[in-house]
Formats: C-alpha cells, sequence, structure tokens
C-alpha cells in the first residue's frame, strides 16, 4: 500500500512501505546518510519492537533498527 | 592534487589498514591474513584496543597489518569511527597507514563504497576487498568485477574470508601494491567540495597540513578535536569557519549526497541481481524478533546458556584441580617440610589452582557468547530491549556490554564504544561491573555450599537456583543503579538507536576459536600473575611479624599448651594461629576488623576482603594460604578447611549461612578488581568515574552485605 503523500514515517502501520523523500533533522539526516538511508531509499516498516519505542525497518534491502523519534523525521512520500 | 611524491619505491617497514564499515567481514579477513600473529595493544593517546598483526609476502620485509574499527564514514558518531578519521588524516603518525585494504561487504555495496569514496580522496594507495563472495552467489548476485575496478580506478579483489577464497590474489594484489605505491594513486578526485567549503579553504589550504584539498576539508570540519592539529591552527580553523560562514553539518549532508549520487551509478552500472531473496534471515527474524516469543526466546537462551556452562564443564574442571593437588602433594613429596614448601604448595600452587579450575567455565562463557556475537543475534537483542534500556537511561547496544560482563567486564566495558551518547556510554561503564563476572564463580561456589543446604526442589538442586539468583542479583543491580544515575546526570545530547541488523550467519569458527583463546589466554596470564605475586606478599606478611609481638605469641601459646596439657598437634596449631594473629597479616586484619564486624566477618576473612580488592578471584587463593598455615592436615581442600574454622567467641563455626550471604551479597556488589578500574579510567579520561564507581559499588556492598547479616544472624 503506498503513502497517500508526504508524511514522517513514524505514522505508518507495520507492513507499509514508500519512499525517502526527505529528513527534517539535519543532525540525524548526516547519521542516517552514513548508514546508508538516503532519499530515494525504499523504507517498509516490518514490525515494531517488543516493548515499543524501537522499530524494525528494511531501507532497500537492509535491515535496521530504529526508534519511533528517529523515523519521526524521514519524510515519506 | 597530490603534493608529495616522496614515497620510496619499496616500503621499508610497510603498514597496511584494514578499514571498512562495520559488519563488512573485516576482522575475519585480519584474522585470516594474519592467523595467530596477532598482537592486541593500545592506539597510542587513546587507548582504544589495537589489532595488528603480521603479513608475510614474497620479496617484501614484514607488513604489519592494523585492524582498524569499523567505521561508516569521516564524519564520526562514535568513539571507535573518530579514532579511525584521527590516524587517517594524520600522515605524520606511526599509524598512518601506507596503504588501504578496504573491506566492503558484496551485498551491500551501494552503502559500503560511501567511505571508500571518502578515503580515495584522501590521497591513500588502496585496493577494494570485496568480502563475503560465497554469498554473491547464494543471493543471486554478479558483480563485474573488471567494470568496477575499472569505474572506480583501483584494483578490485573479491575474497570469502569464510570460505578463505581469494586469499592468494588478495596477497599478490598487496605486493604489486606495495612494490608500486604510486600506480595505485587515484587520477581525479570522486568529490570536489562545494561554494561554501570552497571559500573557507581558500582561507585555509595553507594554514593547514593538508596533502590535499579533500584532506583539507576534513581537517577544517574536524580541527577542533583530532589531536594532531595544533592549538593555534584550530583558533584559524575557527575563526575562518565563522567568518565563511561555513556550517559543518550542512557541508557534510551535502558532500554524503553528492558521493551517492556518484557511486550509485557505478554500483547499478557492475552489479546486477538475478532473483528475488526471500531470505531465511527475514524468516528466522520473523520469530527471534517476535513481540512476544523474541524476548522469550532471548531469556531461554541465557538460561540455557548458564545452565550450559555449569552442566558441560564438569570434566575439564575435574581434571584441572585433580591436576593441582597432585602437583601440590608431589611438590610436597619431594622438597619436604619447610618454608618454601609452604609458600609453593599453600600459596602459589593452591592460589593457581583455585583460578584456573575456572578457565574451562570462562572459555565456555567467552564461546558462548561470540558465537552470539558472530551470528548476528547481539543486535537483535540490542533491538529489543532498546526502550527498556532507555527508561534506566540506557541504550539497547549496552545489552552487549551486559551480557559481556557476565564473561569479564573489562572487554565489555570495551564494547561501549559504540554507543554514541555520552551519558548512555558513561552509564553502561559505571553499571556493567555489577553483573556476575567469572572471577566471581570460584567465591561464589566456595561460599554457598555454607550459605545453602544441599537438596532441590522441583528438580533443581538449592544451590544452583542460589546460583542463578546472585547473577541476577548482579543484573538487578546494575539496573537500578542505572536508573540512579540516570536521575542525577543531566545530559542534552541526542541519543541515537541507528542500528544495523546484519544477516544471520553461521559463525566463522576460526574467529570464534581465536577469541576464545586471546580471552583465555590474557586471564591465565593476568590471573596468574597476581596470584603469584600476592600469594608471596601474602605469605611473607602472615609469616612475619613485629617481633616483640611474635615473641609473646610464641610465648603465650607454649604457656596455654602447658598449662592445659595439649597434644603435640594441638600445640603446633595454637602456636601457628597465634603466630598468624601476632603476624603483620594479623594487624591487618586486626585494624579491618571493627568495620566488618558489622558484616559477620572475623579478622581472617578481613584479610582475604584486603586481598580481594586488587582482583577478587585472589579470595580463594587467600583462603588457602591463611587457612593452611599450621594446618597439620594437607589432604583437605580449601572448602574443608574453612568447614572446619571455628569462632573462638561462639564456639560456632565461622562460616555459618549468615556470614557465607553477607560474603555472597559483598561479592557481588564490591568493586574488586584494579583492572576494571584501569579500564574505566581509560575510557572514561580520567580518575573522577573510576573513583566513584568504586565507591558507590562498594558501597553498596557494604550496606548490603550488613543488612544481610543483620536480618539472618
Amino acid at each position: 500500500m503506498p503513502f497517500p503523500r508526504i508524511t514522517a514515517a513514524s505514522h505508518f502501520d507495520v507492513g507499509t512501505a514508500g519512499t525517502i523523500d526527505r529528513f527534517t533533522n539535519e543532525n540525524l539526516a548526516g547519521k542516517l546518510l552514513d548508514i546508508g538511508v538516503r532519499p530515494g531509499s525504499r523504507l517498509r516498516i516490518i514490525r515494531k519492537g517488543p516493548f515499543g519505542g524501537s522499530w524494525y525497518v528494511k531501507i532497500d534491502r537492509h535491515c535496521m533498527a530504529l526508534r519511533k523519534q528517529e523515523l519521526a523525521c524521514i519524510m515519506i512520500k | 592534487m597530490a603534493n608529495s611524491g616522496t614515497t620510496p619505491p619499496v616500503i621499508s617497514a610497510p603498514v597496511v589498514g584494514l578499514v571498512g564499515n562495520p559488519n563488512s567481514g573485516k576482522s575475519s579477513l585480519f584474522n585470516l591474513l594474519t592467523g595467530l600473529r596477532q598482537r592486541i595493544g593500545n592506539f597510542p593517546g587513546v587507548t582504544v584496543e589495537k589489532k595488528s598483526g603480521v603479513l608475510r609476502l614474497e620479496g617484501l620485509p614484514d607488513v604489519e597489518i592494523i585492524d582498524f574499527p569499523g567505521a561508516y564514514s569521516c564524519y564520526p558518531t562514535s568513539l571507535d569511527e573518530r579514532l579511525v578519521v584521527q590516524e587517517l588524516t594524520n600522515p605524520e603518525g606511526d599509524l598512518f597507514p601506507d596503504a588501504i585494504l578496504y573491506v566492503a561487504d558484496i551485498t551491500k555495496l551501494d552503502k559500503h563504497l560511501l567511505l571508500f569514496t571518502q578515503l580515495r580522496d584522501l590521497d591513500l594507495p588502496m585496493i577494494l576487498v570485496l568480502n563475503m563472495a560465497d554469498l554473491a552467489k547464494e543471493t543471486g548476485l554478479i558483480v563485474d568485477v573488471e567494470r568496477l575496478s575499472l569505474q572506480l580506478g583501483v584494483p578490485v579483489i573479491p575474497v570469502s574470508a569464510r570460505e578463505n577464497e581469494g586469499i592468494a590474489e588478495l596477497r599478490s594484489a598487496v605486493t604489486d601494491l606495495l612494490r608500486n605505491p604510486k600506480k595505485y594513486r587515484p587520477e581525479e578526485p570522486f568529490y570536489e567540495p562545494g561554494a561554501q567549503a570552497r571559500d573557507v579553504l581558500a582561507d585555509l589550504r595553507q594554514e593547514l597540513p593538508a596533502r590535499n584539498d579533500y584532506h583539507a576539508l576534513l581537517l577544517t570540519h574536524h580541527a577542533s578535536w583530532l589531536k594532531h592539529i595544533p592549538e593555534e591552527t584550530r583558533h584559524l580553523v575557527q575563526k575562518a569557519r565563522v567568518s565563511r560562514g561555513f556550517h559543518s553539518l550542512r557541508a557534510q549532508v551535502e558532500e554524503t549526497m553528492e558521493r551517492y549520487d556518484t557511486f550509485e551509478p557505478i554500483v547499478k552500472d557492475s552489479v546486477r541481481r538475478t532473483g528475488v531473496n526471500a531470505s531465511t534471515s527475514d524468516r528466522l527474524d520473523n520469530l527471534l524478533t517476535h513481540r512476544v516469543f523474541g524476548p522469550l526466546i532471548f531469556v531461554t537462551i541465557m538460561l540455557f546458556l548458564f545452565q550450559a556452562l555449569f552442566a558441560w564443564t564438569g570434566m575439564p574442571m575435574d581434571f584441572i584441580e585433580w591436576f593441582f593437588e597432585t602437583l601440590g602433594s608431589g611438590v610436597r613429596d619431594t622438597l619436604g617440610a619447610g618454608w618454601l614448601t609452604d609458600l609453593l604448595v599453600d600459596g602459589v600452587i593452591a592460589g593457581l589452582g583455585g583460578v584456573l579450575v575456572f578457565v574451562p567455565q570462562i572459555a565456555a562463557l567467552f564461546l558462548f557468547i561470540s558465537i552470539l556475537e558472530e551470528v548476528g543475534y547481539m543486535a537483535r537483542a540490542a533491538y529489543m530491549f532498546d526502550s527498556i534500556m532507555q527508561r534506566f537511561g540506557l541504550n539497547g547496544r549496552s545489552v552487549v556490554a551486559l551480557i559481556s560482563g557476565h564473561a569479564c567486564a573489562i572487554p565489555a566495558i570495551m564494547s561501549t564504544r559504540t554507543i554514541a551518547n555520552w551519558k548512555e556510554r558513561l552509564l553502561t561503564i559505571m553499571v556493567t561491573p555489577l553483573t556476575s563476572c567469572s572471577a566471581r564463580i570460584p567465591v561464589y561456589i566456595i561460599l554457598i555450599s555454607f550459605a545453602v543446604p544441599e537438596g532441590s526442589f522441583l528438580g533443581m538442586g538449592y544451590q544452583g537456583l542460589a546460583f542463578a539468583g546472585l547473577y541476577f542479583l548482579g543484573i538487578l543491580a546494575a539496573m537500578l543503579s542505572a536508573l540512579v544515575f540516570k536521575l542525577i546526570l543531566k545530559s542534552k545530547e541526542r541519543s541515537f538507536l541507528m542500528l544495523e541488523l546484519p544477516e544471520y550467519r553461521t559463525p566463522v569458527w576460526r574467529n570464534v576459536g581465536l577469541t576464545v583463546w586471546q580471552k583465555v589466554r590474557t586471564f591465565i596470564v593476568e590471573a596468574g600473575q597476581i596470584i603469584l605475586l600476592i600469594s608471596i606478599i601474602l605469605w611473607g606478611l602472615s609469616t612475619f611479624g613485629p617481633s616483640a609481638d611474635m615473641a609473646a605469641a610464641e610465648a603465650n601459646a607454649s604457656r596455654i599448651s602447658v598449662e592445659q596439657s595439649l597434644s603435640e598437634d594441638d600445640a603446633a596449631d595454637l602456636l601457628a594461629s597465634e603466630r598468624l594473629e601476632a603476624s603483620y597479616a594479623g594487624h591487618i586484619g586486626k585494624f579491618i576488623e571493627p568495620v566488618i564486624r558489622p558484616l559477620g566477618y572475623d579478622w581472617k576473612i578481613g584479610i582475604a576482603l584486603f586481598t580481594s580488592f586488587a582482583a577478587r578471584e585472589v579470595f580463594v587463593g587467600t583462603m588457602a594460604t591463611i587457612y593452611s598455615i599450621g594446618s597439620a592436615d594437607d589432604e583437605l581442600r580449601i572448602r574443608d578447611r574453612m568447614a572446619e574454622e571455628i569462632n573462638p567467641r561462639t564456639g560456632q563455626p565461622v562460616y555459618n549461612p549468615a556470614t557465607a550471604w553477607s560474603l555472597l551479597v559483598f561479592y557481588v556488589f564490591a568493586m574488586m578488581c584494579m583492572s576494571t578500574s584501569a579500564v574505566t579510567k581509560r575510557e572514561t579520561g580520567g580518575w573522577k568515574w573510576p573513583i566513584i564507581q568504586f565507591t558507590f559499588m562498594t558501597a553498596l556492598a557494604y550496606v548490603s552485605a550488613m543488612a544481610v547479616y543483620q536480618l539472618m544472624a
């Protein structure tokens, strides 16, 4: 299911996927870019952590754990 | 663009750096290239663990290979990454490599080439090593190596460190590179600094000790913390950055985006994917990181791990115990009675035996932990427990330290270097020594037999349950202390998770074996040295004393012997115990006694506590020395000697359950390891935190042990 419009990744449910449009926080952007998360990457939310907080996502083909606050600054189109 | 052409044709003592992203299999390759010719030291100044080894190549002097910590880019977030940037931007430094083997995971080229292009622009001769070539075949990945090599302008060698493939090709490529390093220099950079960066560089280019523009740019970004940049240059950089409106973060993002745009087409052009891979890793994670089953499986794994630790190590432990007993009685028979025999048998051999008997358990613990690490499970544990850890002021990554702390706090504390947030890292360092490390095992085992009766409940032995309880107590104390520190310390620094979850892999047994071997060897050597030293000192302290006191003790003993007409053996025992009390060790014990009496300890236990502050594993050896002096019966083990000990005031055994529990609790909490304090000092950069750590742990130990004794007695 595609995302309807540009929205923060933290608003989406397990199983949704979209393409990263931009980041809203420069500090996080630097780090995300370093680990290979960048505009144009495909992001899919795989599952939420056992105790909330951290989410299991797939960026392109690579698995990654991101916190909800971290996902909140990733805008998806 | 290069400003030096002074590299000699063959370098006299070549240094090759192994660089790459975390999880690129760099260490496997390092182990494969160097085998057992490895040294573990510290990076100068920063004292981060440095792994280096020797690579022998035909026709060349020995090549030193340095395994740099994993890094994502030249814009470091963690201490590990800082080190890489520090060394690779300092051409004058001892560790500046003559060439770089850049290790990239062949299945993740789209990410792993970022750091590659940055280092390439630093004008270093490089070879690109595509690791995990075996996985490429499995996942239907086809890489056109020649095309990639042509477009990146470096030799590209696919290898599989796991399957030991491509190593011969790599070795000959390294040989060629070290013979003609010039041939391997880049022709043009991947990235040209943007307008803003050009302005600031125009001001600084001449002032900075830089090899080229990109080097100068990195120095401009990082001058404030790079150790080789002098203070005045830092000021210059700061001034230029302000006057030119240079925004470091923005420039970094811009550079990174541009680099991706440059190398992404190259990767697309030379890497083809055939077929989709519904990977086993994903299916495993459906279960292992499941919201409900994930944590349950984690707990099960941990329970299994500790159960196995004790179930599987019985036989080798019995053997080691038997060996040292045989050795001891052998030495006694050969040398005959005398002070040297006592020192050797009671101090050194008993002390060493008391600790070495736990080598199988320590090896097993390191084995399990390095397997969990190699397989990729630790990252999942960090993911699952991140939010809980956050509540206690820690990071998901702290789980790794808290688990490894059960083997040894030293590597555990060093593993916190991947935690970027200083407060989270500090808290992890502070509480990790509360988890029960393997050096506590000997102390626990001896004392539990006095604290808990034999017998079982629902098939589980009481003593085993008590043992598990002590481990749990350690974890609980660690978490609660973290919470207290969290509330005391304030920090505005942002905290991150951003954790890669690498694919599950079967462990490379070579790596696991090497880790276990290195850790066990270090344990034996260090524990051996300290036990030898303390045994000798303690023996001296307990044999000699102020001459007046010793004479008085002897006179007193012979007077009582005559008065009570004691047998010869009893008289000898009495004399020995009077002498011990009058000795220097006795004086120390007596001096401490008032402080520890509320905990239920006498002055002899005081001596053991005193020596344990050097390293807690000394406890058993100290007990052996103290209780063997004067005892005619050499067949008894330490435990039995302790059981025979009677409190002269009450006529009851000294080691009653109350005292034993009190001691156990004391050993769970107390900071009794000089090496750990030294590591804490190193990793926190001063004496402040190790002193706080020592004080709070020891105070906790004292108060809890007192509470336990007073409640039970």
